[in-house]
């Protein structure tokens, strides 16, 4: 029990050494991320809930099949959030089918942050917002809706992003104003409609 | 999704597949194998920079008016395709490799090809200092097949009797006034000159680019004889070997220019 609270309180960086010597310890890796990323598989793909499962299970094994490739030059978070992305390109390629939003669960507090940085239409009640935002995810380019889904819904910063996608952070800001963009352009002619 | 069960899941997979992580050196092998490609890349890349000085320093913009070229022709003809094309094929062997180190992706396309072509010139301009882009072009076109079509241009340039254009090295003398020149084509030509300045000119050796004008089927008569640097290996095929050693060096042949 001792031990449990100790691999707890560690940062990932320092559970990946531990993880190296000790496979058992790979479990406190697996309860931190498995919902998050389980979450972020369903929100950038269209598989199903038991296909998620198996991408999130080939994701940790290919985390525990290179933990030796991880440096502290980037965030483990966004290490683990690149080997997810990649996951997922892979899968579409195997399937040959363009992802499309199917399970987007948003909060509130998500919902206002991105309300306010695309000056989305503030009369409109929230739980309806919440819905025509999901719509028009889906409406938008893949590209565009993984950059809405890593900053607002998945809280992540610009390195990070820029870190998960492998792109630079000029590329990571201009792709994200053109998100922003096409988000608003969607919302609107669905407000208009 | 059940916790335990997924953790359990995971943690028999590994043991099942008896998978364990690859080894550190297995990265960092492949991490090194590109750094050193890259590196590789761009030290081949600055060898063709130096080659590319080298042969623009010898360009013939000066006697463009003897030659009745405009700059812009001169250009055209005479530019180094082939090393320009081979550096930037060597940029984007270094852009690919930069890319593809593990902090490769945080850099711009822009940036990486400026950082490629700006080192490439820069260790292009140190390499043709220390003699390196002479040293490639005379080994190229004592060895290099297709030297005089591809590599170095102003060998075609300036085999074209036709326009008064005429390139080869003296194989012998017939008198004061004419001598025997053998072209790149193995071409001997009566080549005649009226000066006395002619005696100064059979001890050169190395290859002359002559300007005058076709008489008939090989007898050119000539105005002005200049040396030809690069390209300078590439006469050496000629008869089995090298030509008679230079007075005073390389540098004296440079600076010989003979007007009739």
């Amino acid at each position: 029990m001792i031990e449990n609270i100790e691999f707890e309180q560690k940062t990932d960086e320092e559970l990946v050494v531990i993880v190296l010597e000790n496979q058992s310890v790979f479990s406190y890796l697996v309860n931190r991320y498995k919902d998050k990323l389980l979450r972020y598989i369903r929100r950038i793909s269209n598989v199903g809930l038991e296909e998620a499962e198996d991408m999130l299970q080939n994701i940790f094994i290919k985390v525990y099949l290179n933990l030796n490739d991880f440096d502290d030059s980037l965030k483990f978070s966004s290490w683990i959030y690149r080997i997810a992305h990649n996951e997922v390109i892979d899968n579409y390629r195997k399937r040959k089918a363009r992802p499309q939003l199917l399970d987007i669960d948003i909060k509130d507090s998500q919902i206002k942050e991105l309300a306010g940085d695309t000056n989305l239409l503030e009369e409109l009640a929230r739980q309806e917002l919440k819905q025509e935002i999901s719509q028009a995810l889906s409406r938008i380019d893949v590209k565009y809706q993984e950059m809405i889904i890593l900053k607002y819904l998945e809280e992540k910063d610009y390195q990070e992003i820029s870190d998960i996608i492998k792109k630079p952070l000029g590329t990571v800001a201009s792709r994200m104003n053109k998100a922003k963009a096409e988000l608003k352009k969607v919302l609107n002619t669905n407000h208009k409609l | 999704m059940e916790n335990e069960t997924f953790n359990k899941e995971i943690l028999e997979k590994l043991q099942e597949l008896k998978i364990k992580p690859r080894a550190r050196w297995h990265f960092l092998l492949k991490n090194y194998a590109i750094w050193i490609s890259g590196i590789l890349a761009l030290l081949i890349g600055a060898a063709s920079v130096s080659v590319i000085i080298y042969l623009s320093s010898y360009n013939d913009f000066s006697i463009r008016q003897d030659i009745n070229k405009s700059l812009g022709e001169i250009l055209l003809l005479t530019l180094p395709y082939f090393w320009l094309i081979f550096l930037s094929l060597f940029v984007f062997i270094v852009y690919y490799n930069l890319k593809h180190t593990k902090t490769g992706y945080r850099y711009s396309i822009g940036f990486i090809v400026a950082f490629a072509v700006i080192a490439s010139i820069f260790l292009g301009g140190i390499f043709y200092a220390t003699g390196l882009g002479k040293e490639l072009d005379e080994i190229l076109g004592q060895k290099a097949p297709l030297y005089g079509e591809m590599i170095n241009p102003r060998v075609d340039f300036w085999s074209n009797p036709e326009e008064g254009r005429l390139i080869g090295i003296i194989i012998s003398q017939t008198n004061d006034e004419d001598f025997v020149l053998i072209d790149k084509d193995q071409h001997e030509w009566l080549v005649k000159i009226e000066s006395d300045d002619f005696a100064a000119l059979h001890l050169t050796g190395g290859p002359l680019r002559l300007i005058g004008e076709k008489k008939s089927d090989g007898v050119f008569e000539v105005f002005k004889v200049l040396p030809m640097m690069p390209g300078h290996g590439f006469f050496k095929r000629m008869n089995g070997g090298p030509h008679p050693p230079v007075p005073g060096g390389p540098r004296m042949m440079e600076q010989i220019e003979i007007n009739f």
